[in-house]
């Protein structure tokens, strides 16, 4: 099976293609400007501030560590945003891929999502450099933090699979860019992101489970902000509801997708 | 060994009177689907073409050709039956698509490799394409600066020289001025009749009885014979005149 996979990878150009669409994709968003990468980190840095102004300073939340509060939830649920809503067109802006030939459209979503990864693991990395040495926290880093690759992994998955939900619907409903704003909008603030875990428990505790983003963000920040193991049930709920709307995506595509030489 | 293999495929459309592609209209209309007219552009069939074969389409406008073709390169789904496609197609009217966003060298790579090509093949015959092109110093400008004649020449240029696994010809012959077709001509003879799997659709006999060595005739949406290129075009013209 693995020589059999090993031959497919070698003599087929696949991964190449999709890397090499993927750093293009991501020269495309970043490069094109002056300040360049940096544009990837002043949006979750700008969010911060505000955040921080309005729950910290004025309402008095009093979270401990609230800028790494923030900063580790706005790292995924930015990568969320700009992988669905960003790519509900995908199939519209990437048409000169596939109308004339026979390529998989599954390759344009992963390279979209590579491209996206890319910015992930920066955001990722300039937060464990602001945690460990400037946010003055006395929880140290654990190993328990390697657990962050599980939970991006998921959040990864999630996104892929409503990225290939949407833009399948798209071919056949163009209104659904203007709904999924609307649905991105209340799943803000539905989700634990600026709240207390406890008031956010309290007050929405079937939501944690039925937002598929919530166990994420909240996960996260045990494993990352308070050297705590994560809530297993929720992390096996979401890696099934991730893996389940994976399938749908994949239906989705090969039904409505595999229209859009025809509709789009 | 089949490069196409395809068995019992049909094509039909739907051509509504109004459009309901929003969800709002979709729901407002819940009682009140659109009507539509169903136009069978391609009605089952058949149909094989073997590794390094060059096979005619012909059959008058309207016959369901450019269906056909679009449906064996992979560019359109069948609505019934199965298709198999064994390699990188590509459908080519002038030449490959391309975004109008990218530089030409982005252009070029991205094309290449999604006909099928390594990206170590591709630095080989990159001033090739470039060349082919005539645009050796508009390489890293983004196309959408280019006039429409350097598009359609890169565009070309990639097609021809990177070429997919099976080459889907739509009356490449008649587009362009003299020198572009001459152009045409000599690559499709040096490289692709050579090698490669074409599927040929022309209104030109003569091209199809010069590179064809087995030709589908098709009448509304029909696949009427599929064989021996003379008989094909006999039966053509009996039904033209």
């Amino acid at each position: 099976m693995i020589k059999l996979m090993n031959d497919w990878f070698r003599q087929s150009n696949k991964l190449e293609r999709i890397w090499l669409m993927a750093k293009i994709e991501f020269k495309l968003r970043y490069y094109e400007n002056k300040l360049g990468l940096l544009w990837a980190l002043i949006k979750p840095l700008s969010e911060i501030l505000i955040y921080y102004v309005a729950f910290e300073v004025i309402m008095k939340q009093g979270i401990p560590n609230f800028v790494s509060f923030l900063f580790i939830a706005l790292i995924c649920w930015n990568f969320f945003v700009e992988s669905t809503s960003g790519t509900i067109q995908i199939l519209k802006t990437k048409k000169y891929l596939y109308e004339y030939t026979n390529m998989n459209k599954m390759e344009i979503y992963l390279s979209t999502i590579l491209s996206n990864c890319i910015g992930l693991v920066f955001n990722s990395v300039i937060f464990l450099v602001y945690y460990t040495f400037i946010s003055g926290t006395e929880i140290p880093i654990t190993s328990k933090a390697l657990l962050m690759i599980p939970i991006f992994l998921n959040l990864i998955l999630l996104s892929l699979a409503l990225s290939l939900i949407l833009s399948s619907i798209y071919v056949v409903a163009k209104d659904i860019a203007q709904i999924w704003t609307v649905v991105i909008g209340v799943g803000f603030w539905l989700s634990p992101i600026l709240f207390k875990l406890d008031t956010f428990m309290q007050a929405l505790p079937s939501l944690a489970y039925l937002n598929p983003i919530s166990g994420i963000i909240i996960n996260i920040r045990k494993v990352a902000l308070y050297n705590e193991w994560p809530d297993w049930t929720m992390f096996g709920f979401n890696y099934i509801y991730a893996i389940l709307l994976l399938l749908a995506g994949a239906l989705l595509l090969n039904k409505l997708g595999a229209k859009a030489s025809e509709y789009l | 060994m089949s490069a196409i293999h395809a068995k019992n495929i049909s094509k039909t459309f739907h051509i509504t009177e109004d459009s309901h592609n929003t969800v709002k209209h979709r729901l407002f209309n819940i009682f009140n689907p659109p009507r539509n007219k169903a136009v069978e552009a391609v009605k089952k069939m058949n149909f094989e073409v073997k590794k390094g074969e060059c096979v005619g389409i012909i059959g008058r406008n309207g016959s369901g050709k450019s269906t056909l073709t679009r449906i064996l390169a992979g560019v359109y789904k069948t609505d019934t039956g199965h298709l198999k496609i064994n390699g990188s197609t590509l459908l080519m009217n002038l030449g490959v698509g391309m975004s109008h966003e990218l530089t030409a060298r982005e252009n070029i790579y991205i094309s290449a490799s999604v006909l099928g090509l390594k990206i170590k093949e591709i630095d080989a015959i990159f001033d090739q394409i470039v060349s082919f092109a005539e645009l050796e110093e508009f390489v890293d400008t983004k196309i959408k600066y280019f006039s429409s004649g350097m598009v359609a020449r890169l565009s070309f240029s990639i097609a021809v020289n990177a070429g997919a696994d099976i080459m889907f010809l739509d009356e490449i012959f008649a587009v362009g001025d003299m020198k572009f077709q001459e152009k045409a001509i000599k690559v499709f003879e040096s490289s692709w009749i050579e090698g490669k799997t074409v599927v040929l659709i022309s209104h030109s006999m003569d091209v199809i009885q010069k590179y064809c060595t087995r030709t589908a005739y098709m009448k509304h949406g029909k696949l009427e014979y599929f064989g021996n290129t003379d008989k094909a075009i006999e039966l053509y013209l009996a039904d033209n005149f």
